[in-house]
């Protein structure tokens, strides 16, 4: 078992949930209204009237198996346009109930 | 959940709600009556008492005085005016705008009741009357007959008047200049005295004779008769056989002393409609109703009626105040679709795609659709006022959506989904939209709050623009979100462009000017100081140019309508008058050949009525209306034929004055043109020799024309002055000398002819030849007490008097007005050179001259528009600094006002335009609209500082950025105040000012944001502003271990 945390724009939501959807990917947490800023470059998303961007952030916990498929979708989902931002990490899950 | 992410995810629900909108406004818009202006309760109320034979001079003393006195106490009373006269005593009472006047009404007969005790005991109990600018009639008929003239008044009564009477929304139908039907017994007073007979006793003979009395009943058999006398006259005939007495055992017929005439009365007016008798029939409206419907229905109507006429009776309209209407809506109609055209043009031209134009110009129905259900809801017309706001509205509506939909573009573009790409990109942009819209509302509300006049006629400007635009933001971040979401998809283009393609020519061009743009743009940031000489040399010589624009309170509308008063030396007989109109007539026939219509009325009515409280008339007056043809038809402007006739009137030595009335002031009689010099004092001799030095010093200013002195020249009078003494000794008093003699001259009514149900007099007097000399009056014999006659030359003497025949009031003091009416020149500057002439004027003590008339009002409307600057600018920089929540941006930001102020000097300066209330209406419109562009810049610039660009390099990016949208908004109000500009034809001249003002304006302002306000933010950028990084650094410094500033 693996965790992907997917930071996100705001404006990718619907396809985050497409993608976890079309992985048979029932669970997962959301937040809303997150602010960030990349270390890749692109702009901050803080929700400011500067920076008036802003992110979505999704904890799911899955197989490993699915986790380079998952990455893959968010990479791909990624490069449509580098400009409006998304990032996948994964961590291990060392238990639960 | 925000307002419009529920509504691009209900994209139904959010659709439908505009539908129903627009369902309620397309109601609301077939309901609203058509009207040239917002109705306006005028505040005043006259007061009118007769007090039949009193002179001027005993009316001013004996009733306007007293009235005067206990009138003044009203509350909300503004200026008391009034005219004393022969016989009647008219009072103006002028109450502040907006005041409730059934309740000054009843104020001013709760007043009156105290007074009307003192009054004297024959005048009669003074009676108010209000007017209302909805009593002005709305079409004036002129109709001429031959044969049937002098039946003409019943065949009207019955065929027209009370036909049209019954068409709803008709206030009145009225006939001025009816010949009327009159029976005259003219006495021969010679053969009265052979016979020892008086007119009274005849008279009174004639009155016995004409009776129908019921005698009583008759029972007979099973019946009950009654029983009648009929010995009323049946026809004029009759009279000539009655029994007036007997001589010496002859019967005396009535034929045997005098001669009947069954004719028209005997009237000094005569009406003539291009030459031939004729009569005037004027139609009022009722209050409310809808002019141009009642027009038509009338004008129909009379179609109808007119078949029934004898062939010889012709109507023709001489003023249809429904064609002005209907021209001038017709002109805005057109104007504001070809605004609505030029927007869709503008928006297609920077957006250059189909979809996106139409969503923002969706937002034109809906925003002006509000518009139309506020009319109908607070029960206003479509009027040239609301038509014009909207003319305004229509190019600032757009600008939210345009906003709106460019961001969401933008994250289409970047491969959102258009649905999400909807919500996101309005929820960056809404609070900056509204703010915007803010600002606009900031100058267009306080319009509401004007008083006077011009608050009347812009309350509907401010509240019509308020909504549409505020209407059109509501639109903005609903229905445009919603909308792009449905419509909006990402392009891919990857297919080869065309050679003509929008991309390849219309988007290059544009790309191109940015770049010119911007490489201005930097090269001025490295020039300021030059860019700011330049400045503000361009704007001081903008205001030498305004000193050099005229003034005027509102422009004149040319409406091919002609009014002239006339005066021949006073008391100059009706039948020389006449002649001098036929003289004009001829001259109107061969040298103005733009009329289409003449209608002259020569003399004066009978008595006193309510006419004569709106026009001196006399034996010795003309009044002409002349109805020329359509403004587009002819080469000459109203002005110019109206001078032309001036230049006629001047070549006749008979005539002493004239006032040639062009209209104007777009239909609103009381919105003269003129200026007035007040002269008060008690004396009228010196007052009068005053106002004949300044009126003749005044007609030698330039422009002036219609030099006018309010107080008719003194009159020649006839005085019977009777000897008291000789009247007690023949047992006679002054009450039955006066009647007698009034009997004989102007006639005794003796009793009425009744025939087919109307009633005609029937008036016993002395025949004409005995009754036209100073001897046939000293002639004159009265039968005293015991039966002996008595000629008047034994108790009375005959004085010839010259008397005032008006004595007008202001503020309770005497006062004569000289007015001029301006020609070809501003009526601001006539005011000045008048000015010099009242100061150059020398006056006896107790007179004093002052100047008011159109001019005073124009002041303090011009003070009115001052203020509302202030308050708009006061407004505009509040909201501004709320939303910078900075004291300086929305400086940096105004700087561009004082430069549309010098677009709207030179657009004045170059189109020739005069500075008048809708010019001024025009730049304070301004104030708003310009600094929308500003914020968008520096809004803008901030942003790009924040996000850590340096300072000139954050400048010139958002400067290239913002041209477009700046451009549009710009392009979008410029060519949708072009049309309104442009129009020539009916009604233009009012609106057209505030076009060329807003154009100017907006045109040099746009520059000026685009070049001096990135400058002026320069300049005004501090160390802060432009190294921000470097004051961070110093505020958190304790990393380096320096210690925590608590300032």
């Amino acid at each position: 078992m693996k965790a992907v945390f997917i930071v996100y724009n705001q404006a990718h939501n619907e396809k985050v949930d497409f993608i976890l959807d079309s992985f048979g990917i029932s669970g997962y947490s959301e937040w809303n209204n997150m602010k960030g800023r990349g270390s890749r470059g692109g702009v901050p998303h803080l929700g400011t009237h500067t920076w008036p961007e802003i992110n979505s952030a999704t904890l799911t916990i899955v197989e490993d198996e699915k986790v380079d498929k998952l990455l893959n979708a968010v990479k791909k989902m990624d490069e449509q346009n580098t400009d409006v931002g998304a990032r996948a990490f994964v961590w291990d899950v060392t238990g639960s109930y | 959940m925000s307002i419009y992410s529920s509504a691009v995810k209900r994209p139904l629900t959010t659709i439908l709600i505009f539908v129903a909108l627009m369902v309620v406004g397309l109601y609301s818009l077939t309901r609203l009556p058509v009207d040239l202006y917002p109705e306006i309760e005028l505040p005043f109320l006259t007061v009118f008492t007769s007090y039949p034979g009193a002179s001027a001079s005993d009316i001013e003393t004996n009733v306007t005085d007293l009235l005067e006195g206990s009138l003044n106490t009203v509350s909300n009373l503004k200026e008391i005016t009034s005219v004393s006269s022969d016989n009647t005593s008219i009072i103006f009472l002028e109450f502040e705008y907006e005041t409730n006047l059934d309740e000054a009404a009843n104020e001013v007969r709760d007043a009156m009741n105290f007074i009307v005790s003192f009054l004297p005991e024959d005048a009669e109990d003074p009676t108010i009357l209000k007017f209302n600018s909805s009593m002005m009639p709305i079409i004036f008929y002129a109709i001429t007959a031959e044969e049937s003239y002098e039946g003409l008044e019943k065949i009207l009564d019955e065929k027209i008047v009370n036909p049209l009477n019954r068409i709803e929304g008709i206030g009145s139908v009225g006939i001025a200049g009816a010949p009327g039907r009159e029976i005259y017994v003219e006495v021969d007073p010679r053969k009265l005295e052979a016979y020892n007979m008086t007119i009274e006793q005849i008279g009174s003979i004639l009155m016995a004779e004409n009776l129908n009395t019921p005698a009583g009943f008759l029972e007979m058999g099973k019946l009950d008769y009654p029983l009648r006398i009929q010995g009323e006259f049946v026809g004029s005939d009759m009279l000539k056989e009655i029994v007036v007495g007997s001589y010496n055992g002859n019967t005396i017929y009535l034929s045997d002393i005098a001669d009947i005439k069954d004719t028209v009365r005997d009237t000094k007016l005569e009406e003539r409609i291009n030459g031939v008798l004729g009569m005037r029939m004027f139609v009022q409206k009722q209050s409310g109703g809808n002019t141009v419907e009642v027009a038509r229905e009338v004008k129909k109507t009379l179609k109808d009626l007119e078949k029934d006429l004898p062939p010889d009776v012709k109507i023709e309209p001489i003023l249809d105040a429904s064609e002005f209407i209907v021209g001038s809506i017709n002109n805005l109609t057109n104007a504001l679709l070809f605004a609505a055209i030029f927007v869709i043009l503008v928006v297609l031209f920077f957006l250059g795609r189909w979809r996106a134009t139409f969503i923002v110009i969706l937002t034109i129905p809906i925003s002006l659709i509000v518009a139309f259900i506020y009319l109908f809801i607070s029960g206003n017309s479509i009027n040239i006022i609301s038509l014009s706001s909207l003319s305004i509205a229509i190019g600032m509506v757009v600008d939210d959506a345009i906003v709106i939909l460019e961001n969401i573009t933008k994250h289409i573009e970047r491969k959102s989904h258009p649905r999400e790409a909807a919500i996101y990109a309005t929820n960056e942009v809404w609070l900056a939209v509204i703010v915007t819209t803010l600002t606009v509302v900031a100058v267009f509300f306080p319009l509401t709050f004007v008083g006077g006049l011009t608050g009347v006629l812009f309350r509907q400007l401010g509240l019509i623009v308020t909504l549409t635009v505020v209407t059109s933001t509501i639109a903005a971040i609903t229905l445009t979100p919603t909308l792009s979401a449905l419509l909006l998809r990402l392009r891919i283009n990857n297919k080869p462009k065309r050679k003509f393609s929008y991309d390849n020519t219309i988007k290059k061009g544009i790309d191109r000017f940015e770049g010119f743009y911007e490489s201005t743009l930097r090269w001025s940031l490295r020039h300021k100081t030059i860019v700011t000489l330049i400045s503000i040399f361009v704007f001081v010589g903008s205001m030498m140019l305004l000193t050099s624009v005229g003034t005027e309170f509102i422009p004149q509308a040319d409406e091919s309508n002609i009014t002239a008063s006339i005066e021949l030396q006073t008391g100059t007989r009706v039948s020389v008058t006449k002649e001098v109109t036929e003289q004009l007539g001829n001259i109107i026939e061969t040298s103005f050949p733009e009329v289409e219509l003449v209608s002259s009325s020569t003399g004066t009515g009978e008595g006193v009525n309510f006419a004569s409280l709106f026009s001196t008339s006399g034996t010795h007056t003309i009044s002409y209306t002349l109805r020329l043809s359509e403004v587009e038809e002819r080469d000459r402007t109203v002005w110019e034929i109206a001078e032309a006739f001036r230049e006629e009137l001047d070549k006749f030595p008979e005539i002493i004055s004239y006032q040639v009335d062009a209209g104007g002031g777009g239909g609103m009689g009381f919105m003269g043109n003129n200026i007035e010099v007040d002269i008060y004092g008690y004396n009228i001799a010196e007052t009068n020799i005053v106002a004949e030095e300044l009126a003749s010093k005044i007609s030698m200013i330039e422009g002036a024309k219609d030099v006018q002195i309010s107080r008719d020249p003194s009159k020649p009078e006839l005085q019977i002055v009777l000897d008291q003494e000789k009247m007690i000794r023949h047992g006679l008093n002054t009450a039955t000398v006066s009647t007698a003699i009034k009997n004989r001259v102007d006639g005794m009514t003796a009793t009425r002819l009744r025939e087919f149900g109307d009633e005609y007099d029937v008036i016993v007097r002395f025949k004409e030849e005995s009754r036209n000399s100073i001897t046939d009056v000293m002639n004159i014999s009265i039968m005293n007490s015991q039966g002996q006659s008595v000629k008047l030359g034994e108790i009375a003497e005959i004085k010839e008097y010259l008397s005032a025949p008006n004595i007008e009031h202001k503020r309770r003091q005497r006062i004569l007005t000289v007015s001029a009416t301006p020609y070809q020149r501003a009526l601001g500057d006539i005011a000045n050179d008048i000015e010099q002439v009242i100061a150059d004027l020398e006056t006896p003590s107790g007179v004093q001259v002052q100047i008011s008339g159109t001019i005073e009002e124009q002041m303090e409307s011009f003070t009115d528009l001052g203020l509302l600057m202030v308050v708009s600018l006061i407004l505009v920089y509040l909201v501004m600094a709320s939303q910078f929540e900075s004291l300086k941006m929305p400086l940096i930001i105004m700087f561009s006002i004082p430069f549309s102020f010098s677009g709207v000097a030179i657009a004045l300066f170059v189109t020739g335009t005069t500075l008048n209330l809708i010019a001024g209406i025009g730049a304070v419109m301004l104030i708003g609209i310009v600094v929308k562009n500003a914020i968008v810049l520096v809004d803008f610039i901030n942003l790009q500082r924040d996000r850590g660009l340096e300072l000139y390099e954050a400048v010139s990016v958002s400067g290239r950025s913002r041209l477009r949208p700046v451009l549009m908004t710009s392009a979008t109000t410029i060519l949708a105040m072009f049309p309104l500009a442009m129009s020539i034809g009916e009604g233009s001249e009012i609106w057209s000012p505030m076009g060329i003002s807003v154009i100017g304006g907006l045109i040099f302002s746009t520059m000026v944001t685009l070049v001096l306000v990135p400058v002026v933010y320069v300049i005004f950028a501090r160390r802060g502003e432009r190294d921000k990084k470097r004051k961070a650094q110093e505020k958190y410094d304790f990393l380096n271990g320096a210690e925590m500033t608590t300032s």
